[in-house]
């Protein structure tokens, strides 16, 4: 895939995984159900879409020009 | 902060720094070296990060800190400082018998297969309750089930002072009954004294030192 193409993706893919991971870290930092929730339902989805979305990028077919 | 969530921090804090990296610079990838950064970045460290976040969660949802953090649980943790040995909780916290640092979960976790995972499920209900349900009074909160006395017997079980007592032997097949749950510690007026939030006004309460 060229790297036009491929290179939106990946940063799309970082800013999905950074989100997530600023959310894990700042869920750390306080003991309370509520920052598990915000891990659980909030941090990961987030840093597994951008997880997913990276290794689509990756094999996602050339389109037809 | 202790040691193992501060460790944890650590990590995200780099997968972080990483991703952020590929991020800003997406043009490093067009590199074999630049390929293999994204995917530690990218895939690598968000995974260990998601991991060992869910892990670290899942000890500090073990800590007396975790359970008390919820106001209704207050008078419990109140409960734990009674200065009346009859009160179960308060004698096994103040003794040390259980860890002051996961006093809660010691007790009220069941061991069995899956007994960490049924008290988060459990845990999430309570969530589901204090934040969208109605609250209950303290002293009209009660367990889904009786307390099994396998919860006692996980550390009792064995040692000389459960064995030997002589209340626990006063009629033939009582310590089998014990032992199998049909007579239970907690309300067959042996050690019926547990929580007892409704008295507390009432008690005197031990005050550590540190």
């Amino acid at each position: 895939m060229s790297p036009e193409r491929i290179e939106p993706r990946i940063r799309l893919a970082g800013s999905l995984i950074i989100a997530g991971l600023l959310v894990q870290a700042l869920s750390l930092l306080k003991i309370h159900p509520l920052a598990f929730v915000a891990f659980l339902a909030v941090g990961c989805p987030l840093v597994l879409a951008g997880v997913v979305l990276f290794l689509y990028a990756l094999v996602r077919p050339e389109p037809r020009s | 902060m202790n040691l193992a969530t501060a460790l944890v921090v650590a990590l995200i804090a780099i997968a972080l720094a990483l991703a952020l990296l590929v991020t800003l610079r997406a043009e490093l990838t067009r590199s074999p070296g630049g390929k293999i950064l994204a995917f530690i970045a990218l895939f690598l460290l968000p995974g260990l990060a998601v991991w060992s976040g869910f892990n670290q969660h899942m000890q500090l949802a073990e800590s007396t800190q975790f359970c008390l953090s919820c106001h209704v649980m207050a008078d419990y943790g109140h409960s734990l400082y009674v200065d009346d040995p009859s009160y179960i909780p308060a004698v096994h916290f103040q003794n040390r018998l259980v860890p002051r640092d996961h006093a809660c979960y010691t007790c009220h976790t069941d061991y069995t297969l899956f007994g960490t995972v049924h008290s988060k499920l459990r845990g999430l209900h309570h969530l589901e309750v204090e934040y969208l349900g109605t609250i209950p009074a303290p002293d009209k909160i009660r367990l889904y089930t009786p307390f099994n006395n396998r919860e006692c017997l996980h550390c009792h079980l064995g040692s000389r002072t459960f064995e030997e007592e002589k209340a626990h032997q006063r009629k033939p097949g009582e310590m089998a009954q014990i032992k199998d749950n049909t007579l239970s510690c907690m309300t067959s007026k042996c050690h019926d004294t547990v929580h007892a939030v409704d008295t507390l006004k009432d008690a005197s309460f031990w005050k550590p030192e540190n």
